[in-house]
């Protein structure tokens, strides 16, 4: 408070008091966790490295699928600096690393069946040596039929990758009667959409080292999930759990494959490693092998048929999805869920028929990564939905805006939409902003060699873990003596900002400035397990129990506060880091006066908090029923230049809203919007992890592009809109993974519109708009 | 047994280091000077969060044989934390929310910085093509560029 005199200060303390809860929610605080990061301070993993480390380097798979005959591992052994090699025979406990199906081993044995695939590690005392060993390891293989195409692997006679055949998942949606749907229909639009392989890119790749401590091994890492990795580590060992202590560092960023299965991969080498040599082991992924063993975007074929009247009403929506899954099932047996249920685009549709699969194949395997299959099927749904307008020549906007959710409307499983959902609100932000009408009518006749589009993508993102798991979490909150106030959880930070918004919202609560906050680091031994830090669930769901938490602690500093003031309990009020009593500001203590008489008093004061979603309820054979408790709405717009002789475009404008139910950090939500916007541009113009017969052709940064600052565009608009969701704190939705998802959609849109014929499959390729260009010429 | 001593001065102070003919400059910074603001993205060259100043301009530190900055000059993000520039650049990275997961953040600060201190007029447009060297795979740049365009314009 910057109050001059002793009435401002009262004046401001009443002023904020009538905020009650929402003190801080809705304010641009900062983060609590920069300072270490713009002082380049060493915090990271690699950064906390004891002297006397040793390196661990992969030996991957060199065929893509291949039985096993024998391994070779003393010449490798012999190399100067090599201290250990590991295989699977080194593996006391389990040989397995896997989240949901165990069929993921930590080190081949049997066969392989991915270029991806670890078969063993070198371990020396230099990186440099590591590698020039893993050169001498001798695996003597049989090569096998493989497969690489999901649609061929689905068939029965396609080579099997698994025991059980190559289709890992089926999801299904059936709603309504989708041949009435489609005798109803006017027309009936097919198409047919490819996705490809996008990588993560984390700047720092996949990391962790192992300490041996007497009968235990410490491990420290780079991960969203600690204690699943904890869980890992503690299975490969043959140990319990609490012989394995996880701390999560400070993450150089994640985007879903840090919570997948590469974390445990690094951290059960790195304990292996430790656990045989005696000393600590650091296993950091070269950004090769992060590229070739860790999991990817899954590329995606997905057919569309869908019903329509002339006036434009959807009658009926038929989808296939297949996810190629790569030689793993991963967290993709999810991913195909969340995909098959966002399949038909934010639109009410009475018929509805989706069929979604992730299907085994012997390329390297896909896993989670931001947007967890929103991206391939919003981009599919979307484009067709401007195939759908331009078969009935109306406006693109105009077939939206009969058709989308908004209260009263119901999804694709049928659920209902209440109050909360704010899609024409989002749909109305863009739309005026970037004055898609007028635009549009002024690209209607352009001659020239530049063209321009316009384009609109729309997208309801259902929220938090729904039917991917129990959406839970725990949090920690303790008071020292000093009052300064430590959060601890096991969710992680990863670089969102989401647990300094943690602490925003208790502090918000307990009325104590943010800075009296700590935020302790994650660990195994000492914070619940808390389920997963993914589905952008932070702040929806980790927010309930960091407001529960400083509740209960609330409980407990009140009754000292209201001794102190000599005032009833239910008067006394919290604000800004002092206590006073209602009516009676000029009289007030601080926070720390009352924590140290509180410590005097016997009162210990620390709480945990705890919160869980309401359960999930639909029909798993026919996906009916309310899969999320709440969505998440967006609508973008972009606008494209092209060269109509080259094909090359670029994008000028984008203006995008989200409906994110209550903006806790206003500053963060934008900078999540802005992150994945970008993130979802490059999966829309450039990014493609390219397989060639199983093999990965571009597994380093100079041949896969992501976005430079030279590749954003110009103008950037966010808007955002809040329609308060049922579960989340103050209303609070999730915001974190939908930015990734419009870009493709809306890019592919403009070009459409600037071009006048369709790219159907990502990325879009200068090379990709020039052959649209030279169709919609004949 | 390291076998090649050379001479650098680093961040103002003259040093002597033993290295490995297959030691790369980040290596020797990070390791044997443990100045761990500097960061391995690919080693390749390609992402540009291992860059360092060398004789005042911004090198690729992954892809320099650590023998070859013998006699030369090395500034990395440690030997500036304390130049009012860089302050005013942190500060600025703070105030925008720049640093997400923060490690592009200090090569983001230090090419930031050597275009502060080597040219008068500064846009957002040459601030962009500055740091286009520099990957970031959390902001989309663009509260970094706003954070150094704050700074350029005082």
């Amino acid at each position: 408070m910057k109050a001059e005199t002793v009435e401002e200060f009262i004046s401001e303390l009443q002023k904020k008091a009538e905020r009650g809860e929402l003190l801080y929610i809705g304010q641009d605080l900062k983060r609590l966790d920069d300072l270490e990061k713009v002082l380049g301070s060493p915090v990271y993993t690699n950064d906390l490295l004891p002297r006397n480390a040793l390196y661990a380097r992969l030996v991957l798979s060199k065929y893509p699928h291949a039985l096993i005959k024998g391994i070779s591992i003393s010449k490798a052994l012999n190399y100067p600096g090599v201290r250990y090699v590991l295989t699977y025979k080194d593996v006391p406990g389990l040989n397995e690393s896997s989240t949901i199906i165990p069929d993921r081993p930590l080190f081949a044995f049997d066969k392989v069946r991915s270029t991806g695939d670890i078969v063993a590690a070198v371990i020396a005392e230099k990186p440099t040596r590591a590698k020039e060993a893993t050169e001498l390891v001798e695996v003597d293989y049989e090569q096998l039929p493989a497969v690489f195409d999901p649609l061929e692997a689905m068939k029965p006679d396609a080579p099997k990758i698994h025991e059980n055949g190559n289709i890992i998942k089926h999801v299904k949606v059936r709603k309504g009667d989708i041949e009435k749907g489609f005798q109803e229909a006017d027309y009936i639009i097919e198409n047919t959409f490819r996705t490809q392989h996008q990588d993560a890119v984390a700047l720092e790749t996949e990391t962790a080292f192992a300490v041996p401590k007497d009968d235990k091994v410490l491990i420290i890492g780079s991960m969203q999930t600690p204690h699943h990795v904890q869980a890992a580590v503690a299975k490969v060992l043959g140990w319990p759990i609490d012989r394995v202590e996880v701390i999560q560092a400070v993450t150089g960023g994640a985007f879903g494959p840090k919570s997948d299965e590469t974390p445990y991969d690094v951290a059960s080498i790195a304990a292996l490693g430790a656990l045989k040599t005696g000393r600590p082991v650091l296993m950091s992924m070269t950004r090769e092998e992060s590229m070739k063993a860790h999991t990817k975007r899954h590329p995606a074929i997905i057919t569309h048929k869908t019903g329509v009247k002339s006036n434009g009403k959807l009658t009926a929506s038929k989808v296939q999805i297949v996810l190629d899954g790569g030689a793993y099932a991963s967290l993709g047996v999810l991913v195909i869920v969340r995909a098959t249920f966002h399949a038909n685009g934010p639109y009410d549709i009475p018929n509805v028929w989706n069929d979604g699969y992730k299907v085994y194949t012997n390329n390297t395997y896909t896993g989670s990564f931001r947007g967890f299959g929103a991206p391939q099927a919003i981009f599919a749904a979307e484009a067709q939905m401007d195939e759908i307008a331009r078969k009935l020549n109306i406006d693109p906007l105009d077939l939206r805006l009969i058709n989308m959710l908004r209260p009263g409307s119901r999804t694709s499983t049928g659920q209902l939409m209440d109050e909360s959902c704010g899609l024409p609100e989002c749909v109305e932000a863009v739309v005026n902003a970037s004055d898609y009408r007028n635009k549009r009518k002024q690209y209607e006749s352009q001659n020239g060699t530049v063209r321009r589009g316009i384009g609109i993508a729309l997208l309801h993102h259902g929220n938090a873990l729904g039917p991917e798991g129990n959406d839970y979490a725990y949090i920690h909150l303790t008071v020292e003596r000093s009052g300064k106030i430590h959060l601890g959880t096991g969710l992680t930070e990863y670089g969102t900002g989401a647990i300094s918004g943690l602490a925003q919202i208790a502090a918000s609560v307990l009325g104590v400035p943010l800075d009296y906050f700590v935020i302790d680091r994650p660990n195994t031994l000492v914070h619940h397990e808390t389920g997963p830090t993914v589905a952008s669930r932070v702040t929806a769901i980790g927010g309930n129990a960091a407001r529960d938490a400083a509740l209960k602690l609330k409980q407990k500093i009140l009754p000292v506060a209201s001794k102190m003031l000599e005032c009833n309990v239910d008067d006394v009020v919290l604000v800004d880091g002092y206590a006073f009593c209602k009516g009676k500001e000029g009289r007030n203590v601080a926070w720390e006066e009352i924590v140290k008489e509180a410590y005097d008093a016997n009162i210990e004061l620390s709480t945990l908090g705890y919160y869980i979603a309401p359960e999930c309820k639909w029909d798993p054979e026919t996906g009916l029923g309310s899969p999320y408790n709440q969505y998440t709405f967006g609508a973008a717009i972009a606008e494209v230049e092209v060269d109509m002789e080259t094909g090359q475009y670029r994008v000028l404008n984008y203006y995008v809203a989200f409906d994110v139910g209550k903006a806790i950090n206003p500053q963060r939500v934008r900078g999540q919007i802005l992150g994945g916007t970008v993130q979802g541009l490059g999966y829309a113009m450039m990014e493609e992890l390219v397989h060639k017969n199983g093999y990965v052709v571009n597994p380093n940064l100079k041949d896969y592009y992501i976005p430079t600052s030279l590749d954003i565009p110009e103008n950037i608009q966010t808007f955002i809109i809040e329609k308060a969701g049922s579960i989340g704190p103050y209303g609070a939705k999730i915001v974190a993974e939908p930015p990734i998802v419009l870009p493709a959609p809306a890019v592919r849109n403009a070009l459409l519109n600037a071009v006048g014929s369709g790219v159907n499959s990502l990325p879009i390729t200068s090379e990709k708009v020039l052959n649209a260009i030279k169709s919609s010429r004949k | 047994m390291k076998s090649l001593l050379i001479k650098m001065n680093v961040n103002g102070v003259d040093r002597e280091v033993l290295v490995d003919p297959d030691d790369r400059l980040l290596d020797v910074l990070r390791d044997e000077l443990n100045l761990k603001s500097v960061k391995e993205g690919c080693g390749t060259g390609d992402c540009g969060i291992c860059t360092v100043l060398m004789d005042g301009k911004p090198v690729l530190s992954c892809i320099i044989p650590a023998f070859q900055a013998n006699n030369h000059k090395i500034v990395t993000l440690e030997g500036l934390n304390s130049d009012p520039t860089m302050q005013k650049i942190q500060q600025s990275f703070r105030k925008y929310q720049a640093a997400q997961c923060g490690f592009c953040t200090p090569a983001m600060e230090v090419v930031g910085w050597h275009l502060l201190n080597t040219e008068k007029k500064v846009d957002k447009n040459r601030i962009k093509e500055a740091i286009s060297g520099v990957l970031c795979r959390c902001t989309g740049y663009y509260d970094i560029v706003d954070a150094v365009y704050e700074v350029a314009q005082q």
